[in-house]
C-alpha cells in the first residue's frame, strides 16, 4: 500500500510528532509511506523518522531559506478551508489552503491519514475518490470546543475511518456523532522499546515525566511526595520536563521544604535513559488522551502509579498487576500509592516485569498491524460500496451543515 | 533541546537520497555508558573513510577546552577506537586515566587532517546515580558526559583526594547545615576528626568563617549561620566557598556534589534564600552550587516584598 500522512508540522516536538513517525516508520517496513507536514520551520526534523519514510512540507517557513514563504501575500490572508473552529487557525492561511488542497487533489495514495482535526477536514473535503480517507484524533472528542465539534460534525461521515487512541474516546464518538458507515476504530498510539536495558527496581527513585502543565497536576505530585518522605526519606523524585508551571512548582517544593527530595530536572530527550534510572513511574494528570508516558515508563520496566483520570491510564495500567491506578487529586491516596510499591520491594519488581511484558502490545510493530489492518479493510472494500458510503456521507453531511448552521442561530435567538 | 539518535539500524545507509527527502545530519554519535567507578564507554558508528578491518589508528580524541593541546600534552587525550564486535566502534575511558579537572570536548580522529566533532547519542548513565565510590587514596574520578548547548558531546571532570561530598541541606531561619561525607583519605573518619568547615569570602580572603564540624565515620555536618556571613557585608552579591580544612594544616577538601548523573547542579540542585538582618541592610542568604559543581553560599540584597 501507499500510505501518506499529513502532519501539522513534522519538524517539532510533540507526542503527535513522535507517535506519526514512529507508525511510519514501522509501516515503511512493508509499504511504501510519506510524511507531508504542512509547514516546516527548521531543516532538520527534532525526531529523527526512519531512512525509509519519505518526508517533505508544503509550506516553508525556515526563515534563512531561499523558499522561505513567510512573507507571501497568501499567507497574511486568513483560511477558508482550514475550519476557524480548530486550534491551530491562526497558524493556517490562505497559502496553507492552496497548497493542502492542490496536494490533496493530486495526492496518489491507497491511504491519506489526517493527524488533527483541521487536516481531517480537508482530507474529508478533497481528497481524491479512490483513496481511503482516515482522520487521526489524538486528543479527545470530549475536550474538543462545542463549535469545533460541530465542524466535525459537519464533515467526518465523508471520512472512511477515525481513529481514536483509547476505547473511551471511540465510545464518545460512536455516541456523540452521527458517522453512518465510518468506522470508529480506537488504535492506542505505539511506543517502541526503549534503546537502554529496562530498569532493575533497585534505584530509589520516583520519576515522573511531561509538559510542566496544569492539566499534568506536578503540583498535587509535589504534595503526595511529601506525605512519601516523612515515611521514606531515602526515596527522592525527578520530575523532567520543561514548562509554564516551573515557577509555581519551584516555589512549592520550596515552601515544603521538599527541595532534598524533589528535583525539577527540565526537559530531556530521549526520556528512556531517564526512566531506567527510577524504580517507579508516577502519573497526576487529571487528564489524558492517552498516556505516552505511562507507556514509555512501562515499556522501562517500572510499574505506574497513576490517577484513574479520562481518558487512557484506566485502558493502560492492570490495576494491582502491572502499576496502580488512583483516585484524580486526592494526595494521601497517591502517597499510598507510591508507599505501597515502595515498601514492598519483591511487588515492586513483580509489577515492574508484568509492566515490561504487558505494554510490549503497545510495540510499533503490534500498532502498525492494527493500522495495516483497517486499511487493507478500508482500501479492499469495492469502489461501488466505498463510493456508495461516500454518496451517503455527502448526503448526510450537507443536511447535517443545514443543521448546524441553523442551530446557534437559534440559541442566539433564545438566548436573547 | 537535542535531536534523538536516529532510531536501531543504520539509516539513509547506501543510495544517495533525493534533494527533498530528510538527510539524517553527517555527525557521527556516540552512544555512551558509564561504569559505577567512574570509566566510561563510547561506541559510534564507523566514520566514512574508516576502514575497521584494515591497518588504521582511528581514535577518540578529547581536547580541554581552553587548553592547547599543542602546547601542552595534558590537554589532549587519546583513546583508541577499536572494533566492539557488533560492527560498530568502542573507545573506553577507564577511571584511572587522568582527566584533569575541566571541561573536554569529544572529537573523533580518522586520520583525515581535521578532527570531528561527536554529537551526544544514547547515553546510559544508571550507574552514576547515587554513586557510592569505594575506599582507596587515589583521586576521585568523576566524568559526566553532556550536550553543550551548541548540541555537542563534551564530558565534565573532576579529579579530587580527598573528596567532601555534599549531600542534603538542612535550612532554618539561622542558617545551612550541610550534611556530607569525605571520601578518598587514607583514614576519613580520623581527618574528620582533625577538621573544620571554613566559609571563605570570595571578595576578601582575609573573610574566613570557621565552624566545627560532626562527625559520624566517613559522614560529617556542620552548620553556618547567615548572620556571621552578613556581618561584614555592605551590599552587592557575596560569594562563600564551603571547605572542610585539616587543623594541623595537613590538608582541605572543597565541598561539592559530585556523585551522580547531573553534569550541570546549578539549575536542578536549588535551595530558596533565607532573610537575614544585617547590620548594614536587609539581605537574604541561602546555598547554591557553582558552575564547577562546588557547594557556596550566596549572601545578596533582599528583594523587596511584592
Amino acid at each position: 500500500m501507499h500510505i501518506s500522512f499529513l502532519i501539522h508540522n513534522a519538524y517539532g516536538i510533540g507526542g503527535t510528532i513522535r507517535t506519526t513517525f514512529n507508525l511510519a516508520g514501522t509501516l515503511a517496513e512493508q509499504h511504501d509511506v510519506e510524511i507531508v507536514s504542512v509547514f516546516r520551520h527548521r531543516d532538520e526534523p527534532v525526531f529523527a523518522p526512519s531512512g525509509k519514510v519519505r518526508l517533505r512540507h508544503l509550506v516553508d517557513l525556515r526563515k534563512d531559506s531561499p523558499g522561505y514563504e513567510g512573507n507571501d501575500p497568501e499567507y497574511e490572508r486568513p483560511a477558508t478551508v482550514f475550519p476557524s473552529t480548530e486550534g491551530r487557525y491562526k497558524q493556517y492561511s490562505a497559502l496553507t489552503d492552496r497548497r493542502i488542497a492542490d496536494h490533496l487533489r493530486t495526492l496518489d495514495c491507497d491511504v491519506v491519514v489526517g493527524t488533527r482535526p483541521g487536516l481531517n477536514v480537508h482530507i474529508a473535503q478533497q481528497a481524491r475518490r479512490g483513496i481511503a480517507r482516515v482522520g487521526q484524533e489524538h486528543l479527545t472528542l470530549g475536550t474538543h470546543a462545542a463549535p469545533l465539534k460541530l465542524t466535525l460534525r459537519t464533515h467526518y461521515p465523508r471520512l472512511d475511518a477515525v481513529t481514536t487512541v483509547t476505547e473511551a474516546d471511540a465510545a464518545t464518538y460512536r455516541k456523540l456523532m452521527r458517522l453512518p458507515g465510518v468506522r470508529v476504530e480506537a488504535v492506542p498510539n505505539s511506543i517502541p522499546a526503549p534503546v537502554v536495558a529496562p530498569a532493575d527496581s533497585t534505584g530509589k527513585w520516583v520519576v515522573a515525566a511531561g509538559r510542566l502543565a496544569p492539566a499534568k497536576r506536578y503540583d498535587v505530585l509535589v504534595k503526595a511526595f511529601g506525605k512519601v518522605v516523612a515515611e521514606r526519606p531515602d526515596w527522592r523524585l525527578r520530575i523532567y520536563g520543561g514548562g509554564a508551571e516551573k515557577a509555581k512548582l519551584r516555589a512549592l517544593i520550596d515552601k515544603l521544604g521538599l527541595y532534598n527530595h524533589v528535583f525539577l530536572m527540565g526537559p530531556a530527550n530521549p526520556l528512556d535513559p531517564e526512566w531506567v534510572k527510577g524504580s517507579i513511574g508516577a502519573v497526576t494528570s487529571s487528564l489524558e488522551s492517552f498516556g505516552m508516558t505511562i507507556v514509555e515508563a512501562m515499556r522501562c520496566g517500572l510499574p505506574v502509579v497513576s490517577t484513574d483520570c479520562p481518558h487512557g491510564p484506566g485502558e493502560i495500567i492492570d490495576n494491582g498487576v502491572d502499576g496502580l491506578l488512583v483516585p484524580v487529586g486526592k494526595t494521601d491516596a497517591i502517597a499510598a500509592g507510591l508507599l505501597k510499591l515502595i515498601n514492598d520491594d519483591e511487588l515492586r519488581r513483580r509489577m515492574g516485569r508484568a509492566a515490561l511484558e504487558n505494554s510490549a502490545r503497545f510495540d510499533p510493530a503490534e500498532i502498525a498491524g492494527r493500522y495495516e489492518h483497517l486499511f487493507a479493510e478500508l482500501t479492499g472494500r469495492g469502489a461501488l460500496r466505498g463510493s456508495l458510503h461516500r454518496t451517503r456521507g455527502a448526503l448526510l453531511s450537507g443536511a447535517l451543515r443545514t443543521k448546524d448552521a441553523v442551530r446557534p442561530a437559534l440559541r442566539r435567538g433564545s438566548a436573547a | 533541546m537535542t535531536p534523538v539518535p536516529t532510531p536501531a539500524g543504520p539509516a539513509n545507509a547506501g543510495s544517495p537520497v533525493p534533494e527533498e527527502f530528510t538527510i539524517v545530519s553527517a555527525a557521527p554519535r556516540a552512544d555512551c555508558i558509564a561504569d559505577s567507578a567512574g570509566g566510561l564507554t563510547f561506541d559510534l558508528d564507523a566514520p566514512e573513510g574508516a576502514d575497521a578491518s584494515g591497518h588504521w589508528s582511528a581514535a577518540l580524541v578529547l581536547l580541554r577546552r581552553g587548553g592547547n593541546a599543542v602546547e601542552n600534552a595534558d590537554d589532549e587525550v587519546r583513546l583508541p577506537l577499536t572494533p566492539n564486535g557488533d560492527g560498530r566502534l568502542r573507545a573506553v575511558l577507564p577511571s584511572t586515566v587522568p582527566l584533569p579537572e575541566g571541561r573536554w570536548d569529544v572529537y573523533v580522529d580518522v586520520g583525515e587532517a581535521e578532527l570531528q566533532r561527536l554529537l551526544p547519542g544514547l547515553a546510559d548513565l544508571r550507574s552514576l546515580v547515587d554513586r557510592r565510590p569505594g575506599p582507596s587514596t587515589s583521586p576521585l574520578a568523576v566524568r559526566i558526559p553532556y550536550a553543550t548547548k551548541h548540541g555537542n558531546l563534551s564530558l565534565r571532570s573532576w579529579q579530587r583526594a580527598p573528596h567532601a561530598e555534599a549531600g542534603d541541606l538542612v535550612l532554618d531561619a539561622k542558617g545551612v547545615t550541610v550534611h556530607g561525607v569525605l571520601h578518598r583519605a587514607e583514614d576519613p573518619a580520623e581527618w574528620l576528626a582533625g577538621a573544620v568547615a571554613e566559609a571563605r569570602c570570595r571578595r576578601d580572603p582575609e573573610l574566613v568563617c570557621t565552624v566545627p564540624l560532626e562527625t559520624a565515620g566517613h559522614g560529617f555536618s556542620f552548620t553556618v549561620a547567615h548572620q556571621e556571613l552578613c556581618e561584614r557585608w555592605e551590599g552587592g552579591p557575596d560569594a562563600w566557598d564551603l571547605w572542610l580544612r585539616r587543623t594541623d594544616g595537613s590538608g582541605e577538601a572543597r565541598v561539592a556534589r559530585l556523585l551522580d548523573d547531573v553534569a550541570e547542579k546549578k539549575q536542578i540542585f536549588v535551595y530558596p534564600a533565607q532573610p537575614v538582618d544585617a547590620p548594614y541592610a536587609p539581605a537574604q542568604a541561602g546555598p547554591y552550587y557553582t558552575a564547577d559543581n562546588d557547594l557556596a553560599i550566596r549572601v545578596d540584597e533582599r528583594p523587596p516584598v511584592s
